[in-house]
């Protein structure tokens, strides 16, 4: 096992390498340049060259790659152009922000897409069923920028405009005097800040493994070995839970490892509409800017998501199918 | 909500005071007695994130707004009349033959970190400004000034050419502290860590702390001397970024912000009609303009220009896209200047049979399609480019080519990324035939990076206009230093301008700001967003009821 997860780990060594050349020569050559952003009538065109000067962009650009990929071999993801400082200290907060938001959207995705999935399938062309279906199509075909801005109008706007007792802000992590509050109150401003963001990034992708989950589900009911365990007299809820929901988990799992870049891509926007500074914005203006270290550096994180994301789908497969284990 | 709490928390010592007695004119909304308004925190909001705050190298313009009113004392101020009054310079002159000016600086002045801003810091940041290494983006500040010296602690003597409005660069121009960038290379300045997470000011409002990509938080800074109004009114000044507009727009109307900077001119309606929000606009030195690259034919005639202009409803454009809140430009001189000219182009109305008359002259005639055609039958066809994310802009191309087609020009419609059409625009190939874009225009004009001729081939002579007689006045007019003497050659340059529409100038915009009706005593205009800021204050209901403290 464990040798099979260094495999793969090495294995993606050279995936990685590849995905960010292929970024470096391309937002390189794209048209643009980081000192774009400073124009503006008053400042003079010397001074744009001197900025390209000091920010080493008047060099060619293979000279620049080799440059950037020796420090990046040595764990240097060197200076954002755009926020003026070392990528290393701008990263750590800004991805542990943006995992927060996925970690809070994957549990709420599987759990909530899990349940309805089973209830679906259990009482199959059922009233519930259709009502649940319909919803969840709703919800799927959804796209998430346009449910973030709903979930701000019904929920932040309009509750306060009719005196609603729960009110959600829409924008950012915490309130203004977050530090004076106690740590009940910090807790609970977090928690109402995560709310929306958690909500309009995930509730898509629940509904969709709600579909998945009915699918899978649906198969497994109908199986010999279902019919046996409630012929033995076993109760409904074993049979449920136990014999079948495990195996009808298998195909559902793997998604996890999907849903992490999916997560990441719709963070993008809904980072960007409730102002939450994580990793989706930072991309995006990243790449705006042309802050091209910033831009490699973020990708970087982005492809490796990705790499683990799947890692993880695969051990996960290994522990509920004990049939992959043993080969 | 919670916000509330902590502000009535953050305003009970102070209603202490208020419980004594005075002047209770203040209603729940009105004004309150000068002893009710310290405390509280404000809010300001804005979508655009400021990265660097060092006055010596940041480049957004609300960075400027932070370092001019918020964080930073600089050298003088404007009143409302946009002249010069004393700041960090108590007083200053100049020579008889105006080469030298002389600033006296305030004895009185600190650095948040206690030690005193002298004479030597500003020569300092002066120098600092004009090394090329730095990078300072308004070099154009200094071009007719010359070597700067701290004769004492408190006395800069700078010299110069004698140029019009000489005293504009120090309305934006603080010192900056020399003990702490002493020996920073000036190629370091922008990374070093005053520029992003340390920096101290002098200003009424000192830095307690930034969150990235999220707020900067300021607090009052009790020792700002008495003569400048002293310690501001406000306890706290809370700086939020919020890059989605609507969101930003809800979080006004919730009343999470007090403050929403640069409001868009769809969302007025909602701020007005919203009961604890009002709006401020004014008069802005902002403008659009549509680019005709004189490179290419047929944007070369003049007739041409002219037709175009007169086949475009600016008005229509103002009223639709802008609600109203703008005037027509026909130069670039906004309407409030000393040296605008209200006869400057008030013949480019909006006259499509003129237009049609126009093109005839310059060759083109209409088919039977309706079509205008030149001589060898080739219809007149370009393509306007404008930059992505600006619905104002889309907007305004959309019209424009509405307009355009009815007097038979086809306009097709180009919106590209930002990064690729300034790539367009700026690089010697000028591979675009008009582009709609927006420019500002400063207290002291200078357009040499526009239209002068011998600027062709820099990166902001898009349009490749060249006219003799323009350059003269262009070099001649910063030199003038007084305004009777230059007024009449400003009018004779914006009737040049207007008459050879090197761009067709749509409109100057009024600036738009969203304010909690809580937030008293603001009273921005054209010379900054949050101008004043020192002197607004919070009004919550129960400090101005006199007697409800909790």
């Amino acid at each position: 096992m464990i040798s099979y997860f260094l495999r793969r780990l090495l294995g993606s060594i050279p995936l990685l390498l590849g995905i960010l050349t292929l970024i470096f020569f391309i937002i390189n050559i794209a048209p643009g340049d980081p000192t774009a952003r400073y124009f503006n009538p008053n400042i003079s065109p010397e001074v744009i060259a001197q900025m390209r000067t000091n920010l080493g962009l008047d060099q060619p650009i293979h000279i620049r790659y080799f440059k950037w990929l020796g420090s990046f071999a040595q764990g240097d993801f060197g200076y954002s152009f755009g926020q003026l400082r070392p990528i290393s200290e701008i990263l750590p907060t800004v991805l542990w922000n943006t995992l927060q938001l996925m970690i809070v959207a994957v549990v709420m995705i599987f759990i909530l897409g899990m349940l309805i999935g089973i209830v679906q399938a259990v009482r199959q062309y059922s009233v519930v069923d259709n009502v649940l279906t319909f919803f969840a199509l709703f919800f799927y075909s959804m796209p998430s920028f346009w449910l973030a801005l709903m979930l701000i109008l019904i929920f932040s706007l309009k509750a306060s405009q009719w005196g609603w007792p729960i009110q959600f802000p829409a924008s950012q992590m915490t309130s203004v005097g977050y530090e004076f509050f106690s740590t009940g109150e910090r807790i609970t401003d977090r928690f109402m800040h995560m709310i929306l963001p958690a909500l309009a990034l995930g509730v898509g992708g629940a509904a969709g493994i709600a579909r998945y989950m009915r699918g899978s589900m649906l198969e497994v009911i109908h199986q010999d070995y279902i019919r046996t365990a409630r012929a033995k007299g076993l109760s409904e809820r074993i049979v449920i839970f136990k014999h079948a929901l495990r195996n009808a988990l298998i195909p559902i799992v793997t998604l996890l490892g999907l849903y992490l870049p999916i997560l990441l891509s719709g963070s993008v926007l809904v980072e960007t509409i409730f102002a939450w500074p994580g990793m989706g914005r930072l991309i995006v203006d990243a790449i705006f800017q042309r802050d091209y270290p910033l831009v490699m550096a973020t990708s970087f994180i982005a492809a490796g998501l990705v790499v683990v994301g799947n890692l993880v789908a695969d051990v996960l497969y290994a522990v509920v199918d004990p049939r992959i284990r043993t080969e | 909500m919670d916000i509330r709490r902590a502000l009535v928390v953050a305003v009970a010592t102070g209603m202490l005071a208020a419980c004594g007695g005075g002047d209770v004119r203040g209603t729940a909304r009105g004004d309150l007695p000068e002893e009710d308004r310290y405390g509280g925190t404000a809010v300001i909001g804005s979508i655009s994130d400021i990265p660097d705050i060092n006055p010596l190298t940041s480049t957004e313009t609300l960075a400027a707004e932070m370092q001019q009113y918020v964080l930073f004392l600089p050298v003088i101020h404007y009143d409302e009349n946009l002249q010069p009054v004393p700041a960090l310079a108590r007083s200053w002159e100049v020579n008889a033959d105006t080469t030298q000016l002389t600033l006296h600086l305030r004895d009185d002045v600190f650095w948040h970190d206690g030690v005193k801003t002298t004479a030597y810091d500003l020569a300092y940041a002066y120098e600092k400004a004009r090394d090329p290494a730095t990078a300072f983006p308004n070099t154009a500040f200094w071009t007719h000034y010359g070597k700067g010296t701290a004769v004492d602690s408190f006395t800069f003597v700078v010299e110069m050419q004698p140029h019009a409005e000489f005293m504009d660069p120090w309305r934006t121009f603080p010192a900056v502290p020399r003990h702490i960038l002493g020996d920073t290379p000036s190629a370091q300045l922008r990374q070093h860590p005053f520029s992003t997470r340390a920096p101290v000011g002098n200003g009424p409002f000192r830095f307690v702390n930034r969150v990235d990509g999220q707020s900067w938080t300021f607090e009052a800074n009790p020792d700002f001397p008495e003569e400048l109004g002293g310690r501001p009114y406000l306890d706290r000044l809370v700086y939020r970024s919020i890059p989605e507009s609507s969101t930003l727009l809800t979080e006004l109307l919730t009343g999470r912000i007090d403050f929403f900077t640069a409001l868009n001119n769809d969302q007025a309606a909602l701020v007005e009609s919203n009961p604890n929000t009002r709006l401020i606009n004014y008069m802005d030195r902002s403008f659009v303009v549509i680019g005709w690259n004189q490179r290419r034919a047929p944007f070369d005639d003049i007739r041409v220009r002219r037709a175009l202009t007169h086949g475009i409803n600016r008005q229509g454009i103002v009223d639709a896209v802008l609600y109203g809140y703008g005037v027509l430009a026909n130069s670039t001189v906004p309407p409030f200047f000393w040296q605008f000219d209200d006869e400057a182009g008030s013949d480019m109305t909006y006259d499509p049979e003129k237009a049609l008359a126009l093109f005839a002259e310059a060759g083109y005639t209409r088919g039977p399609d309706g079509m205008l055609r030149n001589a060898q039958g080739q219809p007149f066809r370009f393509t306007l480019n404008t930059n992505q994310g600006n619905q104002v802009r889309a907007d305004i191309a959309t019209i424009v080519q509405a307009d355009l087609r009815r007097i038979g020009v086809d306009m097709q419609i180009q919106i590209l990324e930002w990064g690729t059409l300034l790539d367009r625009i700026n690089t010697r190939a000028r591979d675009f035939d008009a582009v709609l874009i927006g420019w500002r225009t400063e207290f002291r004009i200078d357009d040499s990076d526009l239209f002068l001729c011998d600027k062709i081939d820099e990166p902001f002579q898009w349009i490749g206009h060249c006219d003799p007689g323009l350059d003269a006045l262009i070099n001649e007019l910063p030199l003038i230093t007084s305004r009777e003497a230059s007024k009449p050659k400003w009018v004779e340059y914006q009737r040049r301008v207007a008459a050879e529409q090197p761009y067709t100038f749509v409109y100057f915009q009024e600036r738009l700001h969203g304010v909690q009706e809580r937030l008293r005593n603001v009273h921005s205009d054209a010379r900054g967003d949050w101008v004043g800021i020192d002197r607004w204050y919070v009004n919550d209901g129960p400090r101005s009821t006199g007697g409800a403290g909790e």
